[in-house]
């Protein structure tokens, strides 16, 4: 064996271009991705008449915080805001919990009919949202739940919990059986097993799939546009849609708007991120 | 013999309450909708009556029914295909470490993780016709034949394409760096050894390792972005120049929500549903899935 080969450094691919091309590269992706979310907070800052100057300002001339003023004082955005929040937790702690106990007895039970089971999360998982439009509005209808946000996080269910289903199961799977064998020979009982062995390794797993569910719920467009008629009961993306059908489209408050809820997505995505990692492993990601 | 019979026991017992949430509130709905495809209802009024096959057969026959599948076909594979490149691109530019490497890992994932209705409204507003930043520098640019507004009739596709590339290739950037990361390096230095210029390693080496994953983002992907009903509804409203990019899904919702045609618009989801079922048989058809590795 010839030294040196074994433990030469990660260059994968040689040196397929100098690193001033690299570079390039990378500030191409960088700025693809991120332009637009700059544009849109430099916007939410202009006063009204730089905001449709030309040509545009790259950078504001003039800071101003006027459609923060009216997107709190002269809307109902805090409302929107507050009904996002609850519909997307009552949605995720019913998934969590019926998904985590669903998908441990997937991996850790034989019984007949599993591997069906399995196949129809795994079609359930590509379902898009628009197949089940019309029969949840009807059902909704038939059971009192339209303009109801207990209604519209029961819908979500319909789309998120064989997504979650699929992706704990295969978190599941990846924690070896034999560590639970172990501590059942060590004189566990099976509770024990599950939560002092199992849990503690499926944590990373089950918060990534709760930050999904959140995700799924938090984005939806459709089932609020549908099912939510009242003002008041209105979750962000509907609410903020109606900004676009106000007499004068205000682009200043539409990106203020944009801001505001970005930014708890932002703080939240990077205080979890390292479990979003693990998450992606399991191919957890949908829309 | 009994132990065995306990453990299934459990098992069902535990998998209960998903199994009814996941029948009453996905597989009940789909069901209905089966149902539903063969009446004519209204959406708000309680009449209905059976119609048979009629519905179906008055799809069949509606050119604006064919116009949207056209659409819809259109949209998905050029929103797909882009997002494949873009995504299998991104993932090789942050492949290796360098400085700032998890931060622009942070930034490269963020497209996707803002609502919707955020990165619709904020390319409305950069391709805006009086006040769009970018074709006020595409206009800079003075190129020959260059339109000089986007969200018009004949090239609003254009931008609803480039603004779902941007909000959806994360999704395809994710999955191929986790398997880029799993590539042994072993592979590439036998290719180096061999002769392989850089592009023959990515084309002989990277590539083939990278199959799997690609084809299930390829039929994910695919599937999703020809059912997409937020981007392209968002973007053009039905109406106007968003009669151009009035996809499948946005017809759908139409029918069932302008025109009332529950029945209708329950006919059109199942088409769609069937074009869902017969993608994923091809799919498992043409690469069988390896055997449940936890089945005994």
């Amino acid at each position: 064996m010839r030294e040196g080969a074994a433990r030469r450094p990660r260059s994968h691919r040689g040196r397929p271009f100098s690193a001033a091309g690299a570079w390039a590269l990378r500030l191409g992706l960088f700025v693809f991705c991120a332009f637009p979310l700059y544009w849109m907070v430099v916007s939410s800052l202009k006063v009204s008449h730089e905001l449709l100057a030309a040509p545009p300002t790259l950078v504001p001339h003039e800071w101003d915080l006027r459609a923060y003023r009216k997107l709190f004082l002269e809307t109902n955005f805090w409302t929107y805001f507050q009904n996002t929040v609850i519909v997307a937790v009552i949605t995720t702690v019913i998934v969590i919990v019926a998904g985590v106990i669903g998908a441990y007895a997937l991996t850790r039970y034989a019984f007949p009919g599993r591997t069906l089971v399995a196949r129809l999360t795994l079609l359930a998982y590509m379902f898009p949202p628009i197949i089940m439009l019309v029969p949840l509005f009807l059902l909704a209808r038939e059971f009192g739940l339209t303009n109801s946000l207990l209604g519209l996080a029961l819908t979500y269910i319909s789309f998120a919990l064989p997504y979650a289903l699929w992706i704990l199961r295969a978190f599941f799977q990846s924690i070896p059986i034999e560590l639970e064998h172990a501590a059942l020979v060590d004189g566990a009982n099976r509770a024990q097993a599950l939560a002092y062995v199992v849990m503690p390794l499926a944590l990373p797993g089950i918060i990534a799939t709760a930050i999904f569910t959140f995700i799924v719920a938090w984005n939806d467009f459709l089932f609020a546009l549908v099912l939510i008629g009242k003002d008041d009961l209105k979750t962000l993306a509907i609410g903020i849609n109606d900004f676009f059908h106000m007499a004068v489209v205000d682009w200043g408050l539409i990106m203020a708007a944009g801001v505001m809820v970005t930014i708890p997505a932002l703080v939240f995505f990077i205080a979890v991120q390292r479990y979003l990692i693990a998450g992606w492993g399991a191919g957890g990601l949908k829309g | 013999m009994w132990r065995r019979r306990r453990e299934a026991l459990i098992g069902m017992g535990l998998l209960l309450p998903s199994a009814a949430l996941v029948l009453a509130f996905t597989l009940f709905p789909v069901g209905y909708n089966v149902w539903l495809g063969f009446y004519a209802k209204h959406s708000l009024r309680a009449t209905s009556a059976w119609v048979g096959l009629d519905n179906y057969a008055q799809i069949l026959v509606d050119p604006d029914f064919w116009r949207s599948v056209w659409l819809a076909t259109v949209y998905a594979v050029a929103s797909t295909a882009l997002q494949i490149v873009a995504g299998v691109a991104g993932a090789l530019i942050l492949h290796r470490r360098f400085p700032g490497c998890d931060f622009l890992r942070g930034v490269a994932l963020f497209p996707y993780m803002i609502p919707t209705i955020i990165a619709v409204f904020v390319w409305r507003w950069l391709m805006n016709d009086l006040y769009g930043v970018i074709p006020y520098a595409l206009g800079a640019l003075a190129i020959p034949g260059m339109p000089e507004a986007w969200l018009t009739h004949s090239t609003i596709m254009w931008v609803l394409v480039v603004l779902s590339v941007w909000t959806f290739f994360p999704f395809v950037l994710v999955n191929v760096l986790a398997r880029l990361q799993t590539i042994p390096p072993e592979l590439y230095d036998a290719a180096r050894v061999d002769g392989a210029s850089p592009v023959g390693q990515f084309f002989n080496v990277t590539l083939p390792q990278l199959r799997n994953v690609l084809l299930i983002v390829l039929l994910l992907r695919g599937i999703w972005m020809f059912t997409k009903f937020d981007v392209p509804w968002l973007l053009g409203f039905g109406g106007g120049a968003g009669e151009a990019i009035r996809t499948l899904p946005v017809f759908t919702y139409q029918r069932s929500f302008t025109y009332y045609q529950a029945g209708m618009g329950a006919a059109l989801s199942n088409v769609m549903l069937a074009l869902l079922l017969m993608a994923v048989t091809l799919y498992f058809v043409a690469f069988p899935p390896e055997a449940d590795e936890n089945d005994a």
